[in-house]
């Protein structure tokens, strides 16, 4: 207080004993700073405003504000068409150059609007449909701004509907574009391709060599390989919102709702409901409504009037039937149904066939089959059905609900085969969500005996304990298919011993210096690993006779990809506490074997060392504990499969095993080690470990058999 | 003093000041300066239309109910499929059966080992009436005479037209609507769903069994080459894809220095096979390559690659442009382990499930065809794509992959916990009523049925027991113990004799155990093949020894899938053999089985003093009675029709965790097994 005052009674009088240059030197500098602030403090509790920026940049026009271009009567117009192209004939994969993201690049060319000499319109500005698939493409990893990286081209002319178009004009505007080159690595989107009378089964626009994704394609149009079918795209998806029904029986088998099928096909689904009765509905337009308004959303049979697409959720399968064209957005509607379709077009071909299993969603019959339609639908059993179903909805939700999913699914398809190396699989493409979560796929999944020849390596993870590893070293140099030993030193303070005191052994012998003393260090890929086993080894294991080695290996031979290791230890569920607990007592089952001797696959050490989930690995490391429940916890996790204990238990040198002997019980090791079971559970999301009740012995294990005539007579003995 | 410490404190403000301004507006004034990082997309994309709300939609409402006056349109001339094509209605009954037409004047040896193949299959009639596919034989090149037109050729309706090597002849006739089984057709003239595409059959290959995939191990071995390039005359060389930018360039190969030429081999020994130029020597090289489990990269390959309808290449084969050589190459050098992995093992199961015997290649076309002729129980794609194949997992068995035995960790589903006894009673027609007891008694089974197959009358009273009792009359066949009764409600099935002797413990522990091994026969008792120099042949003994490859069928669990396999798909000549000589049948299954599994059975422990007591049965091991030992020809015939020896030799046994370790017998679960 008392300074304060001070200072503003002299304050004052600091600045009139300055030189007035000064002062106003003072002032300015004064004035700026405040004035700075003030602005920062404005910048800093409005950021919105420059996040919103990027917003301003982006354009906000009106759609008929977009340039018009006269094209005149005699601009050239493309060729019709190639029937032959390929990807490797017509599309030009330079333009994709290299990517390391393996990722397409796709330019959209600017919306402008195309008149003929006239004055006159050459089609509709664009669709909402095709300003909506624009736009996902544009929002996407695909797009590039700059047209000199683009890989891929889209005309912003709107050809989705062909009945819209001007073909000749509509053509001839594609042929004008600045990158045409006779339409290489154009991709067009077409989705009611064709016109009366005899309606194509492909857009009729000559393009050259520019790819279609088409809707309604036939195998006599479609280029295998080159062209993507796509779905015709419903707008009730957009407009109805269906909740998923789960599958199962649902109140009629069969239901036919389209309207203006051709007579022929009326006739014969007619006399499948008579045949049938309650089971077969035919829906149709109805006549007697009051107002028209909404009679796409109401189906009539006789005088029963139905919600669509509603009604489609009351059926097991739904009838697809071809009209002039192909491709029928009715496709969309039965799928969202939950509805198995049942397909009667010949030589469709299905919306992104190239990578979607149509036989795990949808029933195919050709049209002849038409009256036996019901019979090969009834031979399905209730299981495949329901398998159906859901596969039905979830290609509506991957593949099929907006504009935006076919968009970016047919970008996806035509990036796979520029990039065959980093494609998506079958079972991303295929499997619903739920399937992909629960199944394993096994690393090592081929039957394969490894041929004993290979040997093992073993690696002893050591600190410092010379005497006990150079013990081990020289045990399990006995082993007669050891093929190489690996020391990994894990100690930087000191030297490992010099050359002349180590064990001189038959197999080559490496020593490994590390940069860190991590546990994690054991399970590194060393390049000096040169077989697919290896072992394991702790340097203070000493107990293990040549033949219980010899016999591990064995033994992993014929389950080359599981752990197979000596110690068992066992994962409980604690109903009290409610989580898990590890335990080491003499117990029927096993889960784990512990690390500090045990063989596994060296793809293990990779996966271990790079594919860790989560901070495992560092978690490990820094807590210097449970490196062997992590391995455990991964194997089990990647191969779905549980460890292999082999021969009876006896007394090793581990914590865990000193505490059951009753020599010292160390408790806090014991909670340490199932904080990690938990930490992991919790980090995997699930409990990976499987609980087995078998171990493996020898064939004549403690059998009465003369010891001699046992090729592994040295085992289980304490 | 004072002013200059004022100064000082004034100096220190203003400073401050200026670090709070600096610190503060600097990041705000650099992102003014700098124009914001282009999002992609979000600065320059496709603008947002004010009026986007107001466009019309690409299908006015009033179009959809377009085009009912149209009637449906016939299939254009010329091309075919399979819809309007193939007239499935003829199959209907047996499913897909198969006339194939003789040949007329002598035939290659190919040609003999394709015709012996289907005439081996269960597809194969004798009657081109009753045939729902009738297959003409494309002769080739070598005899030089092309066919005439076939009898039944009806416009080629439901033909396949088989031609081993592209196109010898010239078109004598018509094709029609036939279809085209051939090898590694171009792409322009393949018509996918329609025809078949082969692979490439060199003139040495096997009539069945066949070259074994050379793999050893499933990951590379380190120090391995990456690339194994083609050499003229069918060799390989590997290419050191370090120094050299196009290894595979011809202009490259002229500069001594950027390549190295290791020496040739006839099967590469490589991570990757590079596979340019044309038919049909790359079709026989991707064969080679497959068989050798080096990964084929295709360069823009002009054929359809083999069965590709249902096989799904891209998980055993890249292939890439032949335009971006160093894309690729820079792909395959920085592919994942995880990749490498997967597509090697992929290429082996692939060789081995389909492409590396004739009866394969053969079986494999019908198969396709089958699949198509079934639509929706065809087999799903998972069956097609991964261990042991489609050719044995059976669509008619079912097409829910979680009712095999192969697929549960795929499916993330557990095989089920119950098992069904199935006893056989053979002469002289004791009811096992011991056994039964103690059968009953585990905790796992859900029904005994008792196969009643001796020439006396079925006894009419059978033991009170909780368990449902089944007797099946049976035929006196010993084939019949593995006939896919109906009434087999459960996956696991626990094969007995009259004779068998077991405890409930020793039952309850094998199923437990068989619940870890599906796919796997877990047996009792075991009995061991080997190679009898002297002979020249197989052996086959029963002693006790330390390691084994078969267990005996007369107390064993497995898959009930396993039944359906024995009876459908095994050659109808072997079924006959083992009839015949009753021993045989432990020998067939377990062929059946390693030939499906590749992997050995699992033995568990079986009490000591029965073991030598009461042998099991035929086949058991130590002193019997009368010692049944099989035919010693049994494993050679077997051997001989499997075109190979699938038995593999194991060498543990799956005992429970505590088998008699020294800790108290109240701790163990298992206790009764450790009885003297």
């Amino acid at each position: 207080m008392c300074a304060s005052v001070k200072y503003n009674i002299r304050g004052p009088a600091l600045i009139p004993r300055m030189k007035t240059k000064h002062r106003i030197y003072y002032i300015t500098l004064f004035s700026i700073v405040l004035l700075g602030l003030i602005a920062t403090g404005m910048f800093q509790f409005w950021p919105h405003s420059i996040e919103s920026s990027n917003d301003w940049n982006v354009e906000k026009r009106s759609v008929r504000d977009v340039p018009v271009v006269r094209l005149p009567a005699n601009s050239p117009i493309p060729e019709r068409g190639d029937l032959s192209c390929r990807m490797h004939t017509c599309f030009d994969v330079y333009r994709c150059g290299f990517n390391p993201k393996n990722k397409i690049k796709v330019y959209i060319y600017a919306l402008k609007k195309y008149v003929d000499d006239f004055g006159v319109p050459v089609s509709n500005t664009i669709s909402r449909e095709y300003n909506e698939l624009l736009t996902a493409i544009s929002d996407s990893d695909y797009y590039t701004d700059d047209i000199n990286r683009a890989c891929l081209f889209v005309p912003s002319i709107d050809v989705l509907n062909q009945n819209t178009l001007r073909i000749k004009e509509t053509a001839q505007v594609l042929a004008q574009l600045s990158r045409w080159d006779r339409g290489t690595n154009h991709l067009l989107f077409n989705m009611l391709p064709g016109g009366p009378p005899d309606y194509n089964t492909a857009l009729d626009v000559p393009r050259d060599r520019a790819l279609l994704a088409g809707g309604g394609f036939s195998t006599w149009t479609y280029r295998q390989g080159y062209d993507v079918s796509i779905p015709v795209y419903s707008p009730l998806s957009a407009e109805v919102d269906l909740p998923e029904k789960g599958p199962g029986p649902r109140r009629h088998f069969l239901i036919s709702s389209q309207v203006g099928l051709h007579p022929e096909y009326r006739e014969d689904l007619e006399a499948l409901q008579v045949k049938h009765g309650e089971s077969v509905l035919v829906l149709d337009k109805c006549t007697n409504l009051s107002e028209g308004v909404l009679s796409i959303r109401k189906r009539c049979h006789k005088h029963q009037v139905f919600d669509y697409p509603q009604v489609l959720q009351e059926a097991t399968f739904c009838v697809v039937l071809r009209g002039a064209r192909l491709g029928q957005a009715i496709l969309s509607d039965v799928l969202q149904a939950g509805c198995v379709p049942v397909v009667i077009a010949d030589s469709y071909i299905l919306p992104f066939s190239e990578v979607l299993d149509w036989k795990r969603a949808s029933v195919v019959v050709p049209e002849e089959k038409m009256s036996d339609v019901y019979s090969i639908l009834q031979s399905i059993p209730q299981r495949q059905i329901e398998e159906m179903q859901r596969q039905a909805r979830w290609f509506w939700e991957a593949y099929f609900q907006s504009i935006k999913a076919i968009a970016l699914a047919t970008l996806q398809i035509i990036n796979d085969r520029i990039y065959p190396y980093a494609a998506i699989s079958y079972e991303e493409w295929n499997d619903p969500p739920a399937v992909k979560w629960g199944s394993v796929s096994n690393p090592l999944f081929l039957p394969l005996i490894p041929p004993q020849s290979q040997g093992f390596t073993a690696i002893v993870l050591t600190y410092d304990r010379v005497e006990s590893l150079f013990r081990v070293i020289t045990e399990v140099s006995k082993v007669p298919s050891l093929s190489k030993l690996l020391v990994v030193w894990n100690n930087q303070n000191k030297n490992p011993p010099e050359d002349s005191l180590w064990p001189k052994i038959r197999v080559p012998l490496k020593v490994v210096r590390t940069a860190e003393n991590k546990l994690s260090n054991r399970f590194f890929p060393y390049d000096e690993i040169e077989t697919e086993a290896v072992l394991a080894i702790d340097d203070d294991i000493i107990m293990l006779t040549s033949d219980e080695l010899q016999f591990g290996y064995e033994v992993w031979r014929e389950f080359p990809d599981r752990l197979v290791g000596y110690p068992g230890r066992l994962h409980l569920w604690d109903h009290e506490m409610n989580k898990w607990k590890y335990e080491s007592e003499w117990t029927n089952e096993v889960s784990m074997v512990l690390t500090g001797a045990a063989f596994y696959h060296k793809y293990f050490n990779y996966l271990y060392t790079y594919k860790m989930p989560g901070d495992i690995k560092n978690w490990v490391d820094a807590h210097m504990n449970c490196e062997d429940i992590a391995m455990n916890f991964l194997v089990a996790n990647v191969t779905g499969k549980a460890v292999i204990k082999v021969t009876p238990r006896k007394k090793f040198k581990c914590p865990e095993c000193t505490a059951i002997d009753g020599l010292s019980l160390d408790q806090t090791h014991m909670v340490e080690r199932s904080e990690c079971i938990n930490k992991f559970a919790s980090v995997f999301g699930t409990m990976p470990l499987k609980v087995v009740e078998h171990r493996a012995d020898p064939v004549l294990y403690k059998d009465d058999f003369p010891e001699k005539l046992k090729s592994f007579p040295n085992i289980g003995s304490l | 003093m004072q002013s200059w410490r004022r100064r000082k404190s004034l100096w220190l403000a203003l400073s401050a000041s200026w670090l709070l301004l600096v610190l503060l507006g600097g990041f705000s004034l650099l992102r003014l300066a700098l124009p914001p990082r282009p999002r992609p997309g979000a600065s320059q994309g496709w603008p947002r239309w004010l009026d986007a709300e107001l466009l019309q939609s690409f299908s006015q409402a009033g179009e959809l109910p377009e085009d009912a006056a149209s009637p449906p349109q016939a299939p254009h001339g010329g091309s075919c499929n399979w819809g309007a094509c193939f007239d499935t209605s003829k199959c209907r009954g047996d499913g897909l059966k198969v006339f194939v037409y003789p040949a007329s004047g002598p035939i290659s040896e190919t040609h003999h080992r394709i015709l012996a193949s289907i005439e081996g299959s269960r597809f194969h009639t004798f009657s081109p009436a009753g045939a729902c596919l009738l297959l003409l034989l494309s002769l080739d090149a070598q005899t030089g005479e092309c066919s005439s037109m076939p009898l039944q050729w009806n416009r080629g309706r439901n033909h396949l037209v088989l031609r081993l090597h592209p196109a010898p002849c010239p078109k004598t006739f018509q094709l029609g609507q036939a279809m085209v089984a051939e090898a590694s057709p171009t792409v322009d003239s393949f018509r996918p769903g329609f025809d078949v595409a082969l692979p490439f059959l060199p003139e040495a290959h096997p009539l069945r069994g066949g070259a074994p995939g050379q793999l050893q191990q499933h990951s590379p071995q380190p120090g391995i080459a990456l690339l194994a390039l083609e050499e003229e005359r069918g060799g390989w060389r590997t290419a050191d894809t370090g120094s050299s930018a196009c290894p595979w360039d011809a202009h490259c190969e002229q500069d001594p220095g950027s390549r190295q030429t290791q020496r040739r081999e006839t099967l590469p020994n490589a991570t990757f096979c590079l596979i340019s130029g044309h038919r049909p020597e790359a079709a026989s090289r991707f064969l080679q390559a497959l068989q050798a489990g080096c990964i084929p990269v295709l360069l823009s390959p002009r054929w359809e690659l083999p069965f590709s309808e249902v096989i799904d290449w891209t998980k055993a084969a890249i292939v890439a442009d032949e335009r971006l050589p160093l894309q690729v190459l820079a792909a395959l050098q920085e592919m994942s382990p995880a990749r490498v992995l997967a597509l090697r093992q992929q290429t082996q199961f692939l060789w081995d499930a389909y492409f590396s015997s004739v009866e394969k290649v053969i079986h494999t076309t019908l198969e396709v065809i089958q699949d198509r002729i079934f639509g929706t129980s065809a087999h799903p794609s998972l069956l097609w794509n991964s261990p042991p194949g489609a050719l044995l997992a059976l669509s008619t068995f079912s097409i829910s992959p979680q009712d095999f035995p192969f697929y549960h960790l795929q499916q993330g589903s557990r095989p089920e916990g119950r098992f069904s006894a199935l006893i056989w009673v053979g002469p002289p027609g004791q009811p096992p009523l011991k056994l039964i007891q103690a059968v009953a008694g585990s905790q796992h089974c859900a029904q005994i049925l008792v196969l009643w197959s001796n020439e006396r009358p079925l006894p009419s009273s059978w033991p009170e027991t909780a368990m449902p009792l089944t007797v099946i009359d049976g035929h006196r066949k010993v084939s019949d113990r593995f006939f896919p009764y109906s009434t087999i409600r459960t996956d696991a099935i626990l094969s007995l004799d009259a004779h068998s002797s077991l405890s409930t413990s020793e039952v309850d522990f094998a199923f437990v155990v068989w619940q870890s091994f599906p796919e796997r026969m877990v047996g009792f008792l075991t009995s061991s093949h080997f190679w009898d120099e002297a002979h020249g042949g197989w052996g086959y003994t029963a002693e006790r020894t330390n390691e084994f490859s078969m267990v005996l069928t007369t107390a064993a669990f497995y898959h009930r899938y396993y039944h359906t396999l024995f009876t459908h798909s095994l050659p109808k000549v072997l079924r006959t053999l083992a009839d015949e000589a009753p021993t045989c049948v432990d020998v067939l299954m377990n062929f059946l089985v390693a030939a499906v599994t590749k992997l050995p059975p699992i033995k568990v422990p079986y009490s000591k003093q029965r073991q030598e007591a009461a042998p099991l049965a035929s086949g058991g091991p130590g002193p019997r009675p009368k010692p049944q030992a099989p035919a010693p020809d049994c494993v050679n015939q077997i051997a001989a029709a499997f075109g190979h020896m699938p038995l593999l030799s194991s060498r543990l046994r799956l005992d429970p965790v505590l088998f008699k370790d020294p800790v108290s017998v109240q701790r163990k679960k298992y206790r009764s097994l450790e009885k003297p």
